[in-house]
């Protein structure tokens, strides 16, 4: 055992920079304030980061009291972890990191004053903002999905109650029943995921419903890590899982909830359960903040993650115009901690150094075999781009794959403990 | 004494980056700052290159795969991330990070963990 906790290392980041930097809001009359929205991973880790500093008043703004990972929640849906084993309450960031939080939503952003409204109707100042909503799905997009639609066809792209609805369904579908998912256009949430869904969940129908079937239903081409899907699901679920191109079905058009069928342009599919992820965008608080553009995410400053469309505003996370960074939880920790850097130098006069940014990524095809990615990113020319890029191979051996699903547990815990302060 | 401490982690840190230049035979000259402008610099961007660690080593639990690095020593530390440099087997993670390192930025990252280390074992 040892004392070395992160705790000290944000504390001695912040001293060193302090001691060296002509600290003005330190030697001044306060200390500098940030505030922080949203509580998932990018806001988490900037928070804790920045609170570990010592030298910042750091206020987080959250209206949840946990967080449930959306990483390994298709374990969940196999039945290979409990939701509970992937929920994490915000309340040890409060306690061992210096940061006040306080159970609400932002409802609107003042850039030019320096101010946040929250609903409650409390209004924080601020000396730098941090914006970290996460996605929001276009409901509408896909007619007859909307918020209600989402009861009956969950998405299961924002892990909690959603994620327990699919879970429900998929136990209670009839063996030799179809499970649709409707996977989304680029960009979006963790792009490997809807196929690593697709890879546990015919785990669990292997074992207990071994005449069911996977249809995926994709409005791309290709997707993340394809050569590895297509030969894990040859080698484990033969004849089980089935992916459809856009080029073949057309676009994914509408869903009739009554029938729990998927219409695309050329076909109509009927589901036992029917898995519908929506195409994305930023958080509605970035879009009402002016922080989105006409992509619909957040355009900001490679080095400092803040916005350009609002200055003095930070964005990270899945939100942002990510460039080649995948919006990944991975990739969201990585930029709150540049951007935390970042922004204790600009209200500190401390150092800054070129950002080291990551892409770490665990993908389950079976309880058993897991593959990893691993990349690399610089700013240049104003956006983010991949420098290095390692991933795990078609024809490694089962005991590569069986280390690798080994490592990916390590790293869940490892990681849930940097972005909340805690164990798991 | 800070300036005392301050100087022997300058030379401690740029020791190492030239030692790491020794073993990758490559020269020791391009590494010559001022020491002032080092130590600043180096003890600083080590914390900041070592928060990336965090992301997947544990700061108390390594019994999941993933090995801890709070209790290595820096000469630990730098041969374990040349040998990551060097081949692909076997992390790919960690292939990816020892490459985006500088010597500079590894050195000061070793010196700094290593640093952590040493006062964790103090009473």
């Amino acid at each position: 055992m040892t004392d070395w906790t992160r705790r000290q290392i944000g504390g001695l980041a912040g001293g060193a920079m302090l001691a060296v930097a002509a600290p003005h809001f330190v030697r001044g009359q306060g200390r500098a304030k940030v505030v922080v929205i949203g509580g998932g991973i990018g806001g988490a880790t900037v928070a804790r980061y920045l609170g570990d500093m010592k030298s910042i008043d750091v206020t987080l703004v959250e209206p949840n009291s946990t967080h449930v990972t959306c990483f390994f929640s298709n374990l969940y849906l196999a039945g290979l972890r409990s939701l509970a084993s992937l929920t994490f309450g915000l309340e040890t960031l409060a306690e061992g990191h210096d940061i006040t939080i306080i159970r609400d939503s932002a409802v609107a952003i003042d850039p030019a004053g320096k101010a946040v409204e929250l609903r409650g109707g409390t209004k924080l100042s601020y000396d730098r903002l941090v914006v970290a909503p996460g996605i929001a799905l276009k409901f509408g997009e896909i007619e007859g999905y909307d918020e209600d639609a989402a009861k009956i066809m969950p998405h299961a792209w924002v892990a909690g109650p959603q994620s327990e609805l699919l879970r429900q369904q998929i136990k209670s579908m009839d063996d030799g029943g179809v499970f649709v998912i409707a996977a989304p256009p680029n960009p979006f949430r963790c792009p490997p995921a809807p196929y690593e869904r697709a890879s546990l969940v015919a785990y669990y129908f292997k074992q207990f419903k071994p005449k069911s079937k996977i249809l995926i239903l994709d409005a791309k081409d290709k997707f993340s890590g394809q050569e590895l899907f297509q030969d894990a699901w040859s080698r484990h679920y033969p004849g089980m899982i089935e992916w459809l191109p856009s080029q073949f079905i057309g676009a994914i058009k509408a869903v009739d909830v009554a029938a729990r069928s998927v219409v695309t342009e050329g076909e109509t599919f009927r589901a036992a359960v029917a898995n519908i992820i929506p195409a994305q965008k930023a958080g509605l608080i970035a879009e009402k903040a002016g922080l989105t553009d006409a992509s619909g995410w957040c355009p900001v400053d490679p080095v400092t993650f803040e916005s350009t469309l609002q200055p003095g505003v930070h964005v990270i996370g899945d939100s942002i115009v990510g460039g080649d960074m995948p919006k990944s939880a991975f990739s969201a920790n990585s930029q709150a901690k540049a951007c935390a850097f970042a922004v204790a130098a600009s209200l500190t006069g401390s150092p800054q150094f070129p950002p080291h940014l990551f892409n770490a990524c665990y993908t389950f095809l079976a309880p058993d075999d897991a593959f990893t990615n691993a990349l690399t990113f610089a700013p240049e020319g104003g956006r983010l781009k991949t420098v290095k890029m390692f991933i795990s191979k078609v024809g490694e051996s089962p005991e590569t794959r069986r280390r690798t699903a080994l490592h990916a547990v390590g790293w869940y815990s490892a990681f849930t403990a940097d972005v909340f302060g805690g164990g798991s | 004494m800070k300036r005392v401490r301050r100087a022997a982690i300058v030379s401690r840190v740029k020791g190492l980056a030239a030692e790491i230049r020794w073993l990758l035979g490559v020269s020791l000259c391009a590494i010559l700052l001022s020491a002032a402008n080092s130590a600043a610099a180096d003890v600083s961007q080590g914390a900041q290159i070592a928060a990336t660690c965090a992301s997947c080593h544990h700061p108390t639990d390594g019994g999941q795969a993933i090995p801890p690095i709070a209790t290595l020593d820096e000469q630990a530390i730098v041969k374990a991330m040349l040998a990551f440099r060097a081949s692909e087997s076997p992390s790919h993670v960690m292939h990816a990070v020892a490459l985006s390192l500088s010597d500079d930025e590894l050195a000061a990252t070793a010196r700094y963990l290593a640093d952590r280390a040493n006062a964790g074992r103090q009473p």
